[in-house]
């Protein structure tokens, strides 16, 4: 097990290095000129062009390169073309807040995302799985932006039980959570009832039933135990997307994460932010992902990694 | 249904008494980029500058200028040397003095940092100030301390608009040596103390009670970051923001459901379509008139814009002087086609607009589009984010750019000079490339002349020379509108971003 998660964490190295690379060289040929943005609108040609010297913008891209591969080896992901400071710093300040968003969703998926799945794998073709169908088909159709807003119109300007937006304590991360959630839900809840119902059915529950174990011991741990290992699979891999940031979700709630942070650097051609930021979101991505597989074996007896 | 009802009550009740308290609250669309007046290259740095800081000169929510540090300033009569009358007694938020030292030390430094990548122009200006910028000189040459309370600036040329370019953000007096960190924890001497700054999320300032003009009516103002209209016109329904700017799209039902509320301005700023001058068949005033004849503006303002705004015939808004009312290019469509046919495209043309990806350029940008299809000329709309596309009109790689212009200081010369001079041609803010020698002339005179009688008849005459040469789609000068929250009072939207500073806004409870 060690041994694995070592070797798991030794394949990290090239993983990052050919994104890097890849982000390095797409940034390096997308069209747009950070430059504007550094010095405002009316600069003359002379401002232009000391803005250029200054930030190494005119050396050859293998110079570039090997210069930022440099610094990342040291942990240093470089200053901000637009506001002057460490990279590290503004992404060390926005994670949290992405962080929390991500686990607040995560949690409201996987309560009700297992829980009606697996009541509608207990009861199927009932009125309320019929309800809970149909509602995954919407959760999973409805574009996040417009769930938004509806949130905001309905629950904050309306009834008045939540802000509209803004960061601040358990009553700020309600309407966001639910909002990046959602799809979440849905997409559990369908994977949970499919998982729950072959389960169900099998050798081995049959046997704890008739063994004279009661309903609800069969289904949560006979049932459930064996319909874990997809239903991991889908949390881990929506979780790392929530932690790489949520634009649409973080914008819409004046959420403070990294997803506006890229969206932020991305339109203002901030070219040492944007390329910190993909490798970092990079990092939590494959991270996340890595504890996914770990939770498999934890899920499995079966599953061992040697 | 029922565990969600009580995760949500669960949740509602442990939040309680968190966020953000009644009081002055206003926005930004997104992040100052820092807090030092030297990277003010955005406006939400610039608006917060205005704030924290003092300058020698100001202006007003009208848009005048008033007095800052400075209680007065005149020129020599050669128009080449301003002097300056500096306030006594006004102190740093730190307690030391701002005294003329501290002015000089400050200019220094704003030349210095230019370096970092700053928005330095309103300065150079000043005789000496590029060879600062450059390393070359270590003092300023064109700057001279009087004595206690006199400063002086000696110009590389005459410029009447100086004391206004010295109301910018760049111009503001700081304390030097900064302290460490200063982008993120400035010290000024303006009307507001800075408290703390969260970023992409709050920036809250405190009343400084020792400001030279008297101490602010609020004790605390507070700055959300906002990127979505939706979202900022929700807070301000909810009672959180104490004032809204109301998207045009959004009118009707704001003047419905806010009408007592709502505040309109006039703005310093201009919609337009820079026609590239240099490029082909737009070289001919006949096809660029014949642009102009083709769409129908008030159709297009009307429909996009809910009316709101004054068409343009000519660069200079309405409310700056050089204004002048005159008849515009009429929509017609047979004159265009006349025109086009006189200057040899009977058969049609084809051109490229660009522009940015802003909602209502899209729906300007297609209504033009269909208003040229009709008299022959194809126009293919090329589509990118807002740096390429500027970048591409920098260059003069479009033959039609749409965008808009903001004035940095409300002067005539502000929507003229930077806009049609050829020094500007490309970079500068003319993306028409004009390049006309007569135009040149009358634009450097504007800018030099003392005598501010001439200066209004030469901006009107060249405000008239512009819209003879038609290197505009002239479109037109928004109207904004803004709501303010019945439990504020004394705020108005300002005509220049630097032009509110929140000293005599009142919240009531």
């Amino acid at each position: 097990m060690i041994r694995y998660i070592l070797l798991r964490l030794a394949l990290l190295i090239p993983t990052l290095l050919g994104v890097l690379a890849v982000t390095f060289a797409l940034l390096y040929l997308a069209p747009g000129d950070p430059v504007a943005a550094i010095v405002g609108e009316r600069a003359d040609a002379a401002t232009v062009e000391r803005a250029r010297r200054e930030l190494h913008l005119d050396d050859p891209m293998v110079v570039r390169f090997g210069r930022y591969v440099g610094g990342v080896v040291q942990g240093d992901l470089g200053r901000s073309y637009i506001t002057r400071r460490p990279i590290v710093d503004e992404l060390a300040q926005r994670f949290p807040a992405t962080l929390r968003l991500a686990a607040a969703a995560m949690a409201i998926a996987i309560v009700l995302g297992l829980a009606v799945g697996i009541r509608g794998a207990m009861r199927p073709g009932s009125l309320s799985d019929r309800i809970a169908t149909i509602g995954a088909y919407l959760g999973i159709s409805f574009p996040v932006y417009w769930v938004g807003l509806l949130m905001i119109l309905l629950f904050a300007v309306q009834l008045r039980w939540f802000p509209p937006s803004g960061y601040g304590g358990l009553l700020f991360l309600v309407l966001p959570a639910i909002t990046l959630g959602m799809r979440s839900v849905a997409f559990l809840a369908r994977m949970t009832r499919a998982a729950m119902q072959e389960a169900l059915q099998s050798d081995l529950v049959r046997t704890a039933r008739s063994k004279g174990l009661t309903g609800r011991v069969v289904v949560l741990r006979h049932a459930l135990g064996n319909a874990l290992i997809p239903i991991i699979t889908v949390i881990g891999l929506d979780f790392g997307s929530y932690l790489t940031g949520s634009i649409l979700t973080e914008t819409i709630f004046s959420w403070p994460g990294v997803g506006r942070y890229v969206l932020t650097a991305i339109d203002k051609r901030d070219l040492p932010a944007i390329q910190g930021s993909i490798l970092f979101l990079s990092l939590v991505f494959v991270v996340a992902n890595l504890v996914a597989d770990l939770c498999y074996a934890a899920a499995d007896p079966r599953v061992a990694y040697d | 249904m029922a565990r969600m009802a009580g995760f949500l009550i669960a949740a509602a009740l442990l939040g309680c008494g968190s966020g953000i308290p009644p009081g002055l609250t206003y926005y930004f669309s997104a992040d100052p980029r820092s807090l030092d007046p030297a990277l003010s290259t955005d406006v939400p740095t610039g608006e917060s500058v205005t704030l924290i800081f003092d300058n020698l000169t100001q202006f007003d929510p009208e848009g005048r200028l008033v007095s800052g540090i400075a209680t007065s300033w005149v020129p020599s009569p050669d128009g080449r040397t301003w002097t300056f009358t500096i306030r006594r007694g006004v102190r740093f938020h730190d307690g030391r003095p701002v005294d003329v030292a501290a002015i000089r030390a400050s200019f220094m430094r704003a030349l210095e940092m230019a370096r970092e990548g700053g928005r330095v122009w309103p300065l150079l200006p000043i005789d000496g100030a590029s060879a600062v910028v450059d390393s070359a000189a270590t003092t300023l040459r064109g700057l001279t301390i009087v004595d206690d309370t006199t400063i002086s600036f000696t110009l590389v040329e005459p410029l009447n608009i100086f004391p206004k370019l010295l109301a910018m953000p760049v111009a503001a007096i700081v304390p030097t040596p900064t302290p460490e960190d200063f982008g993120e924890h400035p010290v000024g001497s303006g009307p507001w103390k800075f408290v703390s700054w969260s970023h992409d999320d709050l920036l809250v300032l405190a009343r400084n009670d020792d400001w030279y003009g008297g101490a602010p009516l609020a004790d605390t103002l507070r700055i959300r970051m906002i990127p979505e209209t939706f979202t900022q016109a929700a807070e301000y329904e909810s009672g959180r923001l104490s004032v809204v700017e109301i998207p045009a799209g959004e009118t009707q039902r704001w003047e419905r459901e806010h009408g007592a509320e709502l505040q309109r301005r006039a703005a310093f700023r201009a919609v337009y379509v820079a026609i590239n001058t240099t490029r082909g068949p737009l070289a001919d005033v006949r096809v660029r008139r014949a642009i102009n004849h083709a769409v129908n503006v008030p159709a297009i303002l009307d429909r996009v814009a809910q009316g709101r705004g004054v068409l343009a015939a000519g660069t200079i808004p309405p409310g700056l002087d050089g204004f002048a009312a005159r008849e515009r290019y009429a929509f017609d469509p047979e004159r265009a086609r006349a025109l086009l046919a006189e200057a040899g495209h009977k058969e049609g043309l084809k051109l490229q607009l660009w522009r940015s990806q802003r909602a209502e350029f899209a729906r300007i940008a297609q209504a033009i589009q269909a208003d040229l299809e009709r008299v022959g000329v194809a126009v293919e709309i090329v589509e990118r984010d807002a740096s390429t596309a500027r970048a591409a009109a920098r260059k003069g790689d479009a033959d039609l750019f749409l965008s808009d212009w903001w004035a940095d200081y409300p002067d005539g010369e502000n929507f003229t000079f930077p806009l049609f001079h050829s020094a500007n041609a490309g970079t500068g803010g003319n993306y028409a490339f004009v390049r006309d020698s007569t135009l040149d002339a009358m634009l450097e005179r504007a800018r030099s002349t003392p005598d501010s009688a001439d200066k209004v008849a030469l901006l009107r005459s060249i405000d008239a020379a512009v819209f003879e040469r038609a290197p505009w789609i002239f479109l037109w000068f928004p109207t904004d509108l803004w709501a303010m929250r019945p439990e504020v009072s004394g705020w108005e939207f300002p005509a220049v971003f630097t032009g509110q500073r929140w000293t005599g806004v009142r919240f009531t409870q």
